[in-house]
C-alpha cells in the first residue's frame, strides 16, 4: 500500500502525484513502471511510468487524464491509500563517456523520461531535452524537467503543432536540427531516449537509424499482469513478439518492427 | 481449523483454489507477487505441440466488469516446455496442472502422455475451449463426440488426474459434460471464457487484433455459475467452477452450486493476494456455519432447492 501525499494539477489534463511507499518497496530505476489499482470497479490495474523517485520512499507519477483509470485516480484525496505494485520492467542503458543524452518526449511522454532526465542531470551528464506537444501545454509539463544550464550542459527546447510555443512543428524536426548542431561538435556523440505517441517514436527511430545513432524507446501498452505471465501486452520485434511489461518497457529502437505509417 | 482439502481424481489439494490457465504463465513470472503456498494448484499456460507466436496485438480490452483477451495460445511448445520451463514450473510450491491443447485427437494424447510422464506434473487439463484459435466451422467444444474422442485418447495415456475444461460457447454444455465424464475425465472445469468483442469507434476497427476474444472477469460469473448448476445435477465427477471469482462469496456461490474446487484467474491481475483472501474467507464461512469440511459445502444450495421442490410436490 502507498499513501498519496501530494496531488498537484499541472493543468486541467495533467496531474503530478507523489506517493509515499513503504520500506520494502525497491527504489525504482528510470524507465520502470508501477501498476496502480485506482478503483475496485476496474478489472485491470493501470501501468504508469515512474516519473520521479529521487527522494527515498517516494514515487512520483505524472498522469494525463484519459479514461476511468486515470480519472478515478485523480479523484483520490491527499492522504488516501492506493495499492501500488512494482517497480516493474527494465531500464534505460547509461550514456557512456563522451555521449550526449538526447531525450525526446511527445505529449505525456514526458512522464516516461522525467525521472531519467533528473537522474542524468544529477550525475552531471550532458543532456538535450526536447519536448513536443499539440499546444503550449508543453511548457507546463516542461517545467517538471531539469532547467537549461548556462554552460549548455543541459539544453531544453520545445515544439508545438500550432506554433503557440517554441518551434512551430514536430519534435522530430527539432530533433533533426539538434542532431545537426551536435554533429558539428566532434567530441560528443548523441544517444537518443524517446517516449511519446507511436508516430513520433517511429519517426525518431527512423532518424536514429539513418544517422546510425543508438536509440531507446519507452513503450506504453494496455497491460494485465505486468509480469510477463499473461502475454497480453506484446509488441512485434525482429525476434518475434515481446512483452512490453517484462521484456520492456524500454526497447532498442533498432529491434522493433514499427507498423507502416498510414498513407506512407 | 475447518478442513479445506479438495479431491480431484487422484489429485489431493490443500485447499480448493486453483489458479486458472493463462493468467500466471508458467508460474515463476508471478512468484514475487502471488504467495503460491496459499493455493491448492496452478494451471500452466496452455502447451501446444509446436511453439505458437500468438495473435496480433492488441490482445486485451477491458470492458465493464470484465476483460476480453485474444492471446492466441502463445506458448513455447511441448519440447521447450519439457526441457526448459518445467524446471521453473517445479519451483512453484503448489500442485501443478499442465494445460494442453492439440489440433488433432492424437496430439491431445501425445501431449497428455508427455507431460504426465514427468513427475513434476500432478495432473493435466485438456483445453478444448480456447475461443481465440481458428478452427473448423463446428468448434470441438460444441461437439460431444469429438470431446469424447479427445478425452478417451488422453485418458489412455495417463493415470494422473485428467481435467476437461469446457466452453460456455455452446447451446448444450450438458451433453459435452456428460460425454467427457463417460470418456473418462476425472473432473470438469466449468468453464472457459465467453466469446465477445468490442469496437474502437474512433479507429473504426475491432478493439482486438483477433477481432473477437474471450470474456473473463466478474461479468462472466452468472453465466458459468448457471453452467455449473446445470451440470452438477447430471454428472458425478467433481466440478471446478471458473469465471469471475474475485472474493470468497464468489467462490462459495460456485461451491454451493455444486463445485468441489474453483479457479481464480482475471482477479489476480488487480489483486495478486486474492487466493489467500478467498481461502481465509472460506474458512471463516465454514466456522460461522458450523461446517467441518469444504466438501460438505459442495452443492448445498441444490439440496435446499431439492427439499423445497419435494415440499411443493408433496403438498
Amino acid at each position: 500500500m502507498a499513501r498519496l501525499t501530494r496531488k498537484v494539477s499541472i493543468d486541467p489534463r495533467n496531474y503530478l502525484f507523489t506517493f509515499e511507499v513503504d520500506r520494502r518497496f525497491p527504489k525504482p530505476l528510470p524507465g520502470q513502471f508501477v501498476q496502480v489499482a485506482s478503483s475496485i470497479e476496474l478489472t485491470l490495474r493501470r501501468p504508469f511510468s515512474v516519473a520521479g523517485a529521487s527522494r527515498p520512499g517516494e514515487v512520483e507519477l505524472l498522469v494525463e487524464l484519459r479514461g476511468k483509470g486515470t480519472r478515478t485516480l485523480a479523484a483520490r484525496h491527499e492522504g488516501s491509500t492506493v495499492s501500488l505494485l512494482g517497480p516493474m520492467g527494465n531500464t534505460f542503458s547509461e550514456p557512456s563517456t563522451g555521449e550526449v543524452a538526447v531525450l525526446v518526449a511527445g505529449g505525456i511522454g514526458v512522464a516516461g523520461l522525467r525521472y531519467l532526465a533528473h537522474e542524468l542531470a544529477e550525475e552531471g551528464k550532458r543532456l538535450v531535452i526536447l519536448v513536443g506537444a499539440r499546444t503550449r501545454d508543453a511548457l507546463l509539463l516542461g517545467d517538471l524537467l531539469p532547467s537549461a544550464t548556462e554552460d549548455d550542459r543541459v539544453r531544453v527546447a520545445f515544439s508545438t503543432d500550432d506554433g503557440s510555443a517554441g518551434h512551430w512543428g514536430t519534435v522530430c524536426e527539432l530533433l533533426e536540427s539538434e542532431l545537426d548542431a551536435l554533429g558539428e561538435d566532434r567530441i560528443a556523440s548523441p544517444r537518443l531516449y524517446c517516449c511519446g505517441p507511436p508516430a513520433m517514436l517511429r519517426e525518431a527511430a527512423a532518424i536514429a537509424a539513418a544517422r546510425e545513432i543508438p536509440c531507446e524507446v519507452l513503450l506504453e501498452e494496455i497491460m494485465a499482469c505486468g509480469t510477463g505471465a499473461c502475454r497480453g501486452c506484446v509488441v512485434m520485434t525482429k525476434h518475434g513478439y515481446r512483452t512490453v511489461c517484462s521484456d520492456g518497457p524500454v526497447f532498442d529502437a533498432a529491434e522493433l518492427v514499427f507498423e507502416e505509417a498510414p498513407n506512407a | 481449523m475447518p478442513d479445506l482439502r479438495a479431491t480431484l481424481g487422484r489429485l489431493r489439494l490443500c485447499n480448493p483454489t486453483v489458479l486458472a490457465s493463462g493468467t500466471v504463465g508458467y508460474g515463476p513470472e508471478y512468484a514475487s507477487l502471488i504467495d503460491y503456498t496459499t493455493v491448492g494448484a496452478i494451471v500452466t499456460k496452455t502447451i501446444t505441440p509446436e511453439p505458437r507466436a500468438g495473435n496480433a496485438p492488441p490482445r486485451l480490452k477491458e470492458t465493464p466488469g470484465g476483460l476480453l483477451n485474444a492471446i492466441g495460445l502463445e506458448n513455447v511448445g511441448l519440447e521447450r516446455f519439457l526441457s526448459e520451463k518445467l524446471r521453473e514450473v517445479a519451483t512453484v510450491p503448489a500442485a501443478l496442472i499442465a494445460s494442453v491443447a492439440g489440433f488433432t485427437v492424437n496430439e491431445y494424447a501425445e501431449l497428455t502422455g508427455a507431460v504426465t510422464a514427468r513427475e513434476e506434473i500432478d495432473a493435466v487439463e485438456l483445453n478444448i475451449s480456447c475461443p481465440n484459435v481458428e478452427r473448423a466451422r463446428r468448434p470441438v467444444w460444441d461437439d460431444p463426440e469429438a470431446v469424447a474422442e479427445i478425452t478417451r485418447a488422453a485418458r489412455a495415456t495417463t493415470e494422473k488426474t485428467l481435467l476437461l475444461k469446457l466452453s460456455p460457447n455452446t447451446a448444450d454444455i450438458l451433453s459435452v459434460a456428460e460425454a467427457g465424464e463417460a470418456a473418462g475425465a476425472d473432473a470438469l472445469v466449468v468453464a472457459n471464457t465467453l466469446s465477445g468483442m468490442r469496437i474502437d469507434v474512433e479507429a473504426g476497427t475491432p478493439s482486438l487484433g483477433n477481432t473477437t476474444g474471450g470474456l473473463s472477469g466478474r461479468a462472466l460469473l452468472p453465466v458459468n455459475l448457471a453452467n455449473v448448476w446445470k451440470i452438477a445435477g447430471s454428472v458425478s465427477i467433481p466440478i471446478v467452477g471458473s469465471g469471475g471469482i474475485a472474493d470468497p462469496g464468489d467462490a462459495l456461490e460456485y461451491i454451493l452450486a455444486g463445485a468441489s474446487a474453483v479457479q481464480i484467474g482475471t482477479a489476480l491481475f488487480a489483486d495478486p493476494e486474492a487466493p489467500g483472501r478467498i481461502v481465509d474467507g472460506l474458512a471463516e464461512y465454514m466456522r460461522a456455519h458450523d461446517i467441518e469440511s469444504i466438501e460438505g459445502c459442495t452443492g448445498l444450495a441444490r439440496k435446499e432447492k431439492e427439499r423445497e421442490w419435494q415440499r411443493t410436490t408433496a403438498d
